[in-house]
């Protein structure tokens, strides 16, 4: 055990050394953490309202109310501005769309039930077609509010009714079926409206459930509830960025101890290990114990560093340690792996960090799998990258309960030992 | 101390080791003589357990085969590409390989203190062997192949690449080993370095031992005859003679001898007699 000790020692020693291959393994990951945080940091920024130009051409209370309702709306930034502005706004990408409110939209907003409807016109910038269908959505929901308030409120029900039965009377294109049919319903609805008060005080001895007296029922109304919701998300884009990082860093760790065995032959170090009276698995062993613990301390060195300066707070600190342990020793036998890939250290460090890369890029150590299509997404099972972000996101915001870590982290330590005893078979010993 | 039996290695279409046997004596330098591809590393990996012999036996000590990790323990070995880490130091190199070797503690600390004393890197054990020049890099490498004060020493062409004056200090040690009694496989394409240090030289080609001897006795019995060249009454005589001092003698006596040199047989003649071809092909 002791010269196993003694050979992990002196890796661990060459290792600091190495002033480039000492910062590609510790700060480099680093570095790419912080840049793709920062990245998803701002991404994850509450959304923004959409910004319209709004282009009023009919200049009525209603219009300018709408308009007030509109820039009210947290779903839109509002510029209000001429028809010419707006479109070259939205040409030039200034703005994501503009709103046109045409002449008659409050004559057209004050009719219920007959003649033309009040219209707005739309124009969507073409590259914003996902945001055209939300506003939309945005425009009909506050349109329809002062139809709501309308049922909402009986006196301004009432003066709606006595509106649109005098205008009736001085129709003179109404056929006299739909005259008679709209005569009667306004005619009812007007005196409904004037009963609804009494059956309220009726109900509720002259208050009306919203208490200003005034009675008017609602199709349905939504409270709000306050609920402490139980959030299992990531606290901060780091917390994504920081897993990724950190297989970045064993990745460094695995590629270096990799290349180092391979120097360790072409440099004649290991003819001179092998003609000492020590086993030949000692001498690997010495190997996997330095990559072991070096990539222990990349990764504790990556998460003390992310909790101390970037929030990251890892829900358990036992299943973080497992995750590591399992991370450091499933690609200690990767690290065997890569020793065997090629005759000098320039062969075994090309194909090494070929094979790496791609177990990265299957695996979402560059694009995370979210935006992989559906058989990549089954491909990077075949990935220990894959699993060693997921046995890290386990710990650090997935909330994973012992049971559902032993999934990676068991797919791990298989893909250490297969790799590990492949390669020491296959390992040469000699140039010969 | 060391026999090896019979051996053969092949390494594909190419045998490198045919056949060859032969018994190194416990204190004695034996000389592994021969040109670049002749067989010699092969021959001493085999010895040290590097490379299984495809046929043959090697014995060491009387231990039995340098395959078992114990008998290893006997051997010292100085191979030819120099096998220390560049980014340690002198004197962490020794005591890394100390280590591997199983020295422990005031052990340890003693032997690596008297092998950096032995090769003169004592002042520069804390200088990174990247520091070192490449006769103080051969040293260090001696160095290290010492630590665990082995009876058996491999020293696989132990001055390859390094000035006049490094190469003397290595001779220097090698011939103090030699004195303090352990014995020494000495391969190197260099005849007078085996002439300087050799007790006896066996000459290797293609593999094969071609003769095996003391350095007199291969020069006597495959050399050739000495050449002496001399001024007599103000003309060259070049004269062929197992007896250059009898030819001297005769010219002295005539009174007419102003000038001589005597050209003696070396091993270059012994391998050119032996194989047809010089040594440095």
């Amino acid at each position: 055990m002791n010269q196993i000790i003694a050979l992990a020692l002196k890796d661990l020693k060459l290792l600091l050394r190495d002033k480039a291959g000492f910062f590609f393994t510790f700060f480099f990951p680093l570095v790419y953490a912080v840049f793709f945080g920062s990245i998803f940091a701002s991404q994850s920024k509450p959304i923004e309202g959409i910004r319209v130009a709004v282009v009023d051409e009919d200049q009525t209370p209603n219009s300018v109310a709408f308009i007030e309702e509109l820039a009210a709306a947290p779903e839109l930034d509002v510029l209000t501005t001429t028809r010419a502005a707006a479109g070259d706004l939205v040409r030039t990408g200034k703005r994501s769309a503009f709103i046109v409110l045409t002449q008659s939209f409050g004559e057209a907003r004050d009719r219920m039930f007959w003649g033309d409807p009040a219209t707005l016109e739309l124009g969507v910038d073409p590259s914003r077609a996902a945001e055209a269908g939300m506003l939309e959505g945005v425009l009909m929901r506050y349109a329809m509010e002062g139809f709501q308030d309308a049922f909402a409120n009986p006196d301004v029900m009432r003066d709606k009714a006595k509106t649109v039965l005098k205008d009736v009377a001085d129709s003179d294109s109404i056929n006299p079926i739909a005259r008679a049919a709209m005569n009667r319903f306004f005619g009812e609805l007007d005196r409904f409206m004037g009963e609804v008060p009494k059956f309220d005080d009726q109900n509720s001895a002259g208050q009306s459930e919203n208490g200003d007296g005034s009675g008017g029922w609602q199709p349905v109304v939504i409270q709000s509830v306050a609920v402490a919701r139980e959030y299992t998300g990531p606290k901060s884009a780091y917390e994504i960025s920081f897993p990724q990082s950190m297989t970045w860093g064993v990745l460094g760790c695995t590629a270096a101890f990799g290349i180092s065995l391979v120097i360790e032959r072409t440099h004649g170090t290991l003819v001179r290990l092998r003609t000492a009276p020590i086993q030949r698995w000692k001498i690997l062993g010495g190997k996997a114990l330095a990559c072991f613990v070096t990539t222990l301390a990349t990764l504790t060195m990556l998460i003390v560093v992310g909790i101390l300066l970037f929030g990251i707070r890892p829900s358990s600190y036992a299943l973080l340690a497992m995750a590591f342990a399992s991370v450091a020793a499933g690609f200690v036998g990767i690290m065997m792996f890569i020793s065997v890939l090629g005759r000098t250290e320039q062969s075994a460090s090309g194909i090494g960090w070929g094979v790496l890369t791609m177990m990265a890029m299957l695996g979402g150590g560059m694009v995370p799998l979210l935006f992989m299509p559906g058989w990549m997404k089954v491909a990077s099972h075949a990935s220990p990258v894959k699993w060693a972000i997921v046995a890290m996101e386990g710990a650090v915001w997935r909330n994973y309960t012992t049971t559902q870590m032993l999934l990676p982290c068991g797919i791990l330590l298989a893909f250490g030992v297969v790799f590990f005893v492949f390669s020491t078979r296959v390992f040469r010993w000699t140039d010969h | 101390m060391l026999k090896l039996d019979g051996l053969c290695k092949r390494f594909g279409r190419i045998t490198a080791v045919d056949n060859l046997s032969l018994t190194i004596h416990r204190g004695e330098v034996f000389g592994l003589l021969g040109p670049n591809g002749a067989g010699k590393s092969t021959t001493v990996n085999m010895a040290v357990g590097l490379l299984a012999p495809d046929a043959g036996t090697v014995d060491v000590n009387g231990c039995g085969s340098p395959t078992q990790t114990d008998v290893r323990a006997h051997i010292g070995v100085a191979p030819q590409a120099l096998s220390i880490y560049d980014e340690l130091t002198g004197e962490e190199n020794v005591t890394f390989f100390g280590r591997m070797q199983g020295l422990r503690g005031s052990k340890l600390a003693e032997r690596v203190r008297w092998c950096l004393d032995f090769v003169s890197l004592a002042d520069r054990r804390r200088d990174r062997a990247s520091m070192y020049s490449g006769g103080m890099k051969r040293r260090l490498n001696l160095a290290v192949a010492v630590v665990h004060d082995p009876p058996l020493l491999l020293l696989d062409e132990p001055t390859v690449g390094v000035d006049p004056q490094s190469r003397n200090a290595v001779f220097d040690n090698i011939e103090a080993l030699r004195a303090d009694g352990r014995t020494i496989v000495y391969t190197t394409h260099y005849m007078e370095e085996a002439q300087r240090l050799c007790d006896r030289v066996g000459i290797i080609d293609q593999g094969r031992l071609m003769a095996l001897d003391t350095v007199d006795n291969l020069i006597t019995q495959h050399g050739g005859k000495s050449v002496v060249i001399a001024d007599v009454a103000g003309e060259e005589v070049r004269v062929e003679t197992q007896d250059p001092l009898a030819e001297l003698a005769k010219f002295q006596n005539r009174g007419q001898l102003n000038r001589f040199k005597v050209e003696q047989p070396d091993l270059e003649n012994v391998f050119l007699e032996l194989t047809g071809r010089s040594l440095r092909d």
